[in-house]
């Protein structure tokens, strides 16, 4: 028999046993979907991450106090960073200051250097109040150092007193209404005039350092909670970190044993970020696959049963003339098309369910952008899909072909 | 015996079984179907393979069509020993060879009376165009050319059985094997069968090989072979039938 003849009574059978069949693909659509939608993600951050990577912060090299030695180094950001990775227990606060800050601008390759506290303080707005994270900066040198971009206003700038730049979500949602641009907030009673509203999604307040000074409490002047350097050239900054890291252990007596400080860059933090991005995904994927190998069990499980309900005609067919092979291709054609379609489906539905994903996540600073469908896991995932049903289909069809016409056609 | 008259060729020997034994297993016991059978079947003759049930003629049946293998003895088809083909080989020359009606029918239920009528047509690899126009044909010559889109379930016994002898016919075989062709139909449709297997032989010079208990239906073939217990009781002509 030729091939399309084949394909023909194979699509015929699938046709004839529909809620079956539909079920069987049921499971690869299910299968084939999350492994879509999983690679999709994945594809996603590694392309948010990969435009992080190459975009603006490469130069940028941030010191706190505090120092791991354990394992994976993950550096706090936001309120706390002050007592970050605190793992050196000494009686006296860790903390960066202006001898440290006098190190840093003895090195030659470094431009700029912005010095920031953080803290949560309470805000109000139009008699909404709330608590958020304040961070203080140097404004002369922050708009120059900082990856965040404007969506309204301005930046800081190195004559601003009661002034602030706010975050993205502060400004439209955070309270009853938005703010915007030379609207006051209350921020630990004294009134600061917003000027800029950040293209991001944060509820972070961020203004000059010697304001914050005030309105954080429990900070000195001049001791800071991290320094951020941005370097003259950025292919020079693993040998700026080295330079860093010795001119401050100089400054602050320490030596590598006892160590009470941190270098981080963005690069690293990203690279970090990216590698348990991967891990997430793989394990992910590794789930979704279980549901796809579920999904073939079911195709091998419909396969057997239509072998034996098929038995009689598969003697039929052989006292009529089909050869063993005959008989092969048929269910192994039927095997492979319920993997196909499957496989069609579940793209479908993976793509939908892609699209999806973003608003399902939320807003986790983990999953922040979109998701990719790419033509490669497409492909992948329609070959995945058919050589399952084929996978599936070798036994059952195997089988078939090599029952005896004397027998199938005594089958009843 | 008036060989011009009914077609019979009498040195063209077309099926040939030599001391040929069927034993199935039963469990630990070993059951013979068939005890050393022989007998020659010859192009152009109206056979009739008469005995009671359990006589062994169904596993006769199964061996001349190529179904199954003897498990003792040679089976000769147009001079090759079926034993030693291959299933591909055997499955061809059931295909080219041998046409089979059963007792059910056995249509394929999802296809449609043209469907099944070109099935063997396929498996023989004939252009969809040709198999189409032959299948049309044959339909025409059973006198369903009316019921081409009709089911199995559409159809009734003696139409189906019509659609079964037409896709017997289908890739002109020299050979046509009917096991109990009327055994489901009422006694004028299972004539009206048997007077087409007739036509059959007479007019279009078919070998009919026909399996029954019933010797009424015998006396419409040219040779009786008579089994009984797995042997062959006697084998006589009926020279009255043309």
């Amino acid at each position: 028999m030729k091939i399309n003849k084949c394909f023909k009574h194979a699509f015929n059978m699938v046709l004839h046993s529909k809620l079956r069949s539909w079920l069987t693909i049921l499971g690869i659509v299910i299968g084939v979907a999350a492994v879509i939608a999983i690679v999709s993600m994945g594809e996603g951050m590694q392309q948010t991450m990969n435009a992080q990577l190459s975009g603006l912060g490469g130069d940028i090299v941030t010191i706190s106090p505090g120092f791991s030695r354990g394992g994976g180094m993950f550096l706090m950001r936001g309120g706390a960073g002050g007592t970050s990775g605190g793992a050196q227990a000494t009686d006296k606060e860790i903390v960066l200051g202006r001898s440290d800050l006098q190190a840093l601008k003895g090195i030659p390759e470094i431009a700029l250097i912005d010095t920031n506290i953080r803290g949560n303080v309470d805000v109000s707005y139009l008699g909404k109040k709330g608590k958020v994270s304040v961070t203080g900066v140097d404004q002369k040198v922050w708009s120059q150092i900082t990856t965040l971009t404007i969506k309204t206003g301005r930046m800081l700038d190195s004559a601003d007193q009661n002034v602030i730049v706010i975050g993205g979500r502060l400004a439209s949602s955070y309270f009853d209404k938005p703010v915007g641009i030379n609207k006051m907030i209350t921020i630990e009673g004294s009134a600061f005039r917003v000027v800029g509203i950040l293209d991001d999604q944060s509820t972070n307040i961020y203004m000059p350092i010697q304001m914050a000074y005030q309105v954080i409490d429990d900070k000195t002047n001049d001791v800071y909670d991290s320094l951020v350097v941005k370097i003259k050239n950025e292919d020079q900054l693993d040998e700026v970190i080295v330079k860093i890291d010795s001119k401050l252990m100089i400054a602050r007596h320490v030596t590598l044993k006892n160590k009470d400080f941190s270098i981080s860059s963005r690069k690293e933090m990203q690279q970090t970020r990216a590698d348990t991005m991967s891990a997430i995904n793989t394990f992910l994927l590794a789930i979704a696959a279980v549901s796809l190998i579920v999904g073939s069990v079911g195709i091998a499980n419909t396969m057997f049963t239509s072998v034996l309900e098929k038995t009689k005609e598969i003697g039929i067919m052989k006292a009529i003339g089909a050869r063993n092979n005959d008989i092969l291709l048929i269910f192994l054609f039927n095997a492979a098309f319920i993997g196909l379609v499957g496989g069609i489906i579940g793209i479908i539905l993976g793509t939908i369910l892609s699209g999806l994903l973003p608003s399902l996540v939320g807003n986790l600073p983990i999953m922040r952008g979109t998701t990719i469908v790419s033509m490669n896991s497409i492909i992948m995932a329609l070959s995945v899909s058919v050589s399952v049903g084929i996978l599936a289909g070798i036994i059952p069809a195997y089988q078939a072909s090599k029952l005896k016409p004397v027998d199938a056609l005594r089958y009843e | 015996m008036d060989s011009h008259k009914t077609g019979i060729k009498e040195n063209d020997v077309l099926i040939c079984l030599e001391d040929v034994w069927k034993i199935y297993q039963m469990g630990e016991v070993e059951v013979p179907a068939l005890k050393g059978v022989s007998v020659e079947i010859k192009k152009g003759d109206f056979v009739a393979i008469m005995g009671a049930s359990g006589s062994g003629k169904s596993t006769m049946m199964n061996l001349i069509g190529c179904l199954d293998v003897p498990s003792k003895g040679r089976i000769f088809l147009k001079s090759q020993d079926i034993s030693k083909l291959s299933e591909s080989d055997l499955a061809s020359l059931r295909g080219n060879t041998i046409g089979f009606i059963f007792q059910q029918y056995n249509l394929i239920q999802s296809m449609s009376a043209l469907e099944n009528v070109m099935l063997p047509l396929e498996f023989q690899e004939y252009k969809d165009s040709d198999a189409v126009k032959r299948a049309k044909e044959i339909l025409d010559l059973v006198g369903l050319s009316d019921k081409l889109h009709h089911r199995p379930t559409q159809l009734s016994g003696g139409q189906q059985q019509r659609v079964s002898i037409a896709r017997s016919l289908a890739s002109d075989p020299e050979i046509i094997l009917a096991d109990e062709p009327t055994g489901a139909l009422d006694s004028v449709t299972g004539k009206e069968v048997l007077n087409m297997l007739h036509k059959l032989w007479k007019e279009h010079g078919k070998t009919i090989i026909m399996v029954t208990h019933d010797l009424n239906l015998a006396k419409y073939a040219h040779t009786t072979v008579e089994l009984k217990d797995g042997e062959i009781l006697r084998i006589f002509e009926n020279n009255k039938v043309n």
